[in-house]
């Protein structure tokens, strides 16, 4: 770019308190940048909406369908079958001791949340009740529902571990 | 120096000699809403340093209900944005307006109406906030009562603005001018429009929106209380101040018009782009990244127009605190708003909303270009209306640095703590599950950069106490001087 031309003051001084303007060029690659970005932001609306046509809604329906044929979901019969094993009773275990313990304790003798070691399950001391009741939670009594945060294979190695060492029926 | 003085060899009109007025009255208004701003702002940083205290280390909520974290985070907000950036922003206008137009401001009562309002206002936020008294809108926290406060005071500035500008001595506006202008004018219509509301008791009171048209109303003004009271203003403040500070022609007078109209044009439809992946329709969405992305030229047009002034006084970046300010300033000004378009992409902001990265994003913007603005406006007003010279140099350089590192500590921490944040809510086991399902394994994980926060913030709040000894040594010493710059005189 050439310089000629730069730097020439406009004479506002006495009306800006003593404050000299020069009245220089805009600099080429600032103006190619304001239409660069003024050309990209009628391309995306353009392609968002009308060409690619990737709205909320099907991204998420999208999203949904590739976890579903990613991860299928266990039948509970699975889920039950599979806590059966010494390996999903020890891995309930270490998520009793991340999760349970701040309420029913590291002896499981309870606290906040009631002892499971006693002979008393106040909802159920089944394999299949102790699930739904780590799933769904107490909500009453402030236990969480743990099924949306742990999902269901966890909920059923923590409920077979806790089937496994507690009170049982 | 010899700036100063020079406006007023070319009154135009009838120069009699009669009715020489000079700034003085303006002048002390000018000190008070700098005593005010300095004040608010120690009050308001000390506050955001125990915020970060809280987040590091709980038991510092104190388990009092008005000490909580949740209590005192919107007094923090609203004690350096309103309080700290406000007062400072009035300052800065009474102090450069009159000079400009070369005309007083255009009735003292109403300076100190709109003074003591604005401090009234403040001290009720300070007073109601940790009560628990609250709206629960971002930024527009205060209750109904103040509200209306705040929109009386606010038109009792805008009539002594305009009636200032109506009367002026000289043609011309300089660029400031219409900067200032569109704070004066954005502010009044965002804070009406957002607080429109139905009170049910004195301190209760429903929006008229509902839903979705509340949470859009609500972010349309959030996002342009940055635009127009912390950005245009400012703006307008480094079209006065800077050029004053190294004496250079600012770069390009044609920059200035067009990105001005650039800016408060396109700024104004961003406010979306606080509500991505949310009820928003998806085509409103879109509004707000567009427009976020096509604002980065027109902010770069401040900044280049500020960086491009300096050109030829670089020099005095190593001698000179002010200049080091402004520079530092306006580089945050850039960065800032380079990265907020980015978070306003749909990819970037699924990754970015919600975490820290916000929090280092708005204080890059709030720390480094309001606050170092602000404290490089401190430095050359105040020896010039209390008429003496800066008592330290090298205690504004110590300042200067400590600031300057503690933001780039804080910026960083909140980056890595963001991106941390963000990667750890999304991420899936091999069995499809949340790895971190349990919020506390993500707050665990942050620990360390909220501590790296605290040393930041409390490196940057250790700069604003050097600053305000040395300018309250500068102070002691006022009038004993000799006068770097003669107030201005001007006929009247």
């Amino acid at each position: 770019m050439s310089n000629e031309r730069q730097d020439v003051v406009l004479g506002h001084a006495h009306e800006a308190d003593g404050i000299e303007e020069y009245d220089n060029k805009l600099p080429t690659w600032w103006v190619g940048l304001f239409f660069g970005c003024v050309v990209w932001a009628g391309a995306y609306l353009a392609w968002f909406h009308f060409v690619a046509d990737t709205s909320q809604a099907k991204m998420y329906q999208e999203e949904v369908a590739a976890a579903a044929l990613a991860w299928p979901a266990p039948t509970a019969d699975q889920a039950l079958a599979a806590a059966a094993t010494p390996e999903a009773i020890e891995e309930g275990r270490k998520i009793y001791m991340a999760n349970c313990v701040a309420c029913h304790g590291p002896a499981m003798k309870g606290g906040i949340g009631p002892d499971l070691t006693d002979a008393t399950w106040i909802h159920g001391g089944g394999l299949a009740d102790v699930q739904k009741t780590i799933s769904e939670g107490v909500p009453a009594k402030g236990m969480l529902s743990w099924g949306p945060i742990l999902g269901p294979q966890k909920v059923a190695q923590v409920a077979a571990f806790v089937h496994s060492s507690g009170g049982g029926m | 120096m010899s700036t100063l003085t020079s406006a007023s060899n070319h009154s135009g009109q009838a120069e009699s000699g009669a009715n020489v007025m000079t700034f003085d009255a303006d002048d002390a208004m000018v000190k008070k809403f700098i005593l005010a701003s300095l004040t608010f702002g120690l009050v308001g940083m000390l506050v955001g340093v125990i915020l970060a205290l809280q987040l590091a280390f709980w038991p510092a909520n104190l388990d009092l209900p008005w000490t909580t974290f949740g209590r005192l985070r919107p007094l923090h907000t609203n004690a350096v944005i309103f309080a700290f950036t406000g007062n400072f922003i009035f300052a800065a206008i009474y102090y450069s307006l009159p000079r400009l137009t070369k005309t007083p401001m255009w009735n003292q009562t109403l300076s100190q109406i709109h003074f003591w309002g604005w401090q009234a206002i403040i001290v009720s936020a300070a007073i109601t906030l940790p009560l628990g008294f609250t709206q629960t809108h971002e930024y527009a926290e205060l209750i109904w009562p103040i509200d209306i406060a705040i929109a009386l005071v606010w038109v009792v500035f805008a009539i002594n603005f305009f009636g200032t500008i109506a009367t002026r001595k000289v043609k011309h506006m300089y660029v400031a001018i219409w900067f200032y202008m569109s704070m004066v004018i954005t502010i009044t219509v965002l804070h009406i429009f957002n607080n429109l509301a139905l009170p049910a008791t004195l301190t209760r009171s429903y929006p008229i929106y509902s839903g979705m048209t509340d949470a859009l109303v609500q972010w349309w003004y959030g996002h342009n209380a940055v635009g127009f009271l912390l950005t245009t203003p400012i703006l307008g403040i480094m079209y006065y101040f800077l050029p004053k500070s190294v004496n250079r022609p600012v770069y390009s007078y044609r920059l200035s018009i067009i990105h001005f109209w650039a800016l408060v044009f396109i700024y104004i439809w961003a406010g979306p782009h606080h509500l991505l992946y949310s009820g928003l329709p998806d085509w409103a969405q879109t509004v707000g990244s567009i427009f976020s992305i096509m604002l980065i030229a027109p902010s770069w047009g401040g900044m280049l127009n500020g960086l491009l002034t300096l050109r030829g006084a670089w020099d005095r970046l190593r001698t000179d605190p002010i200049v080091k300010f402004w520079a530092v300033a306006v580089s945050f000004y850039g960065m800032s708003t380079f990265e907020g378009p980015m978070m306003s992409l749909r990819s970037v902001n699924s990754l970015s909303h919600y975490t820290d990265w916000t929090i280092g994003h708005v204080h890059g913007g709030a720390l480094g270009w309001v606050g170092m603005a602000a404290f490089a406006c401190f430095y050359y007003i105040v020896p010039r209306v209390w008429k003496t010279t800066l008592h330290s140099l090298s205690l504004a350089t110590a300042h200067f640095w400590l600031a300057t590192v503690g933001i780039v500590l804080y910026i960083v921490a909140m980056w890595a703590s963001g991106i941390t944040q963000g990667l750890m809510w999304r991420a899936v086991d091999e069995g499809g599950q949340l790895q971190y399902a349990n919020f506390m394994d993500t707050v665990l994980q942050l620990m360390p950069f909220y501590w790296i926060r605290l040393v930041g913030g409390l490196m940057y709040l250790s700069g604003l106490l050097v600053m305000l000894y040395n300018i309250g040594r500068t102070i002691q010493t006022s009038g004993s001087a000799v006068v770097a710059a003669p107030p201005a005189a001007f006929a009247k």
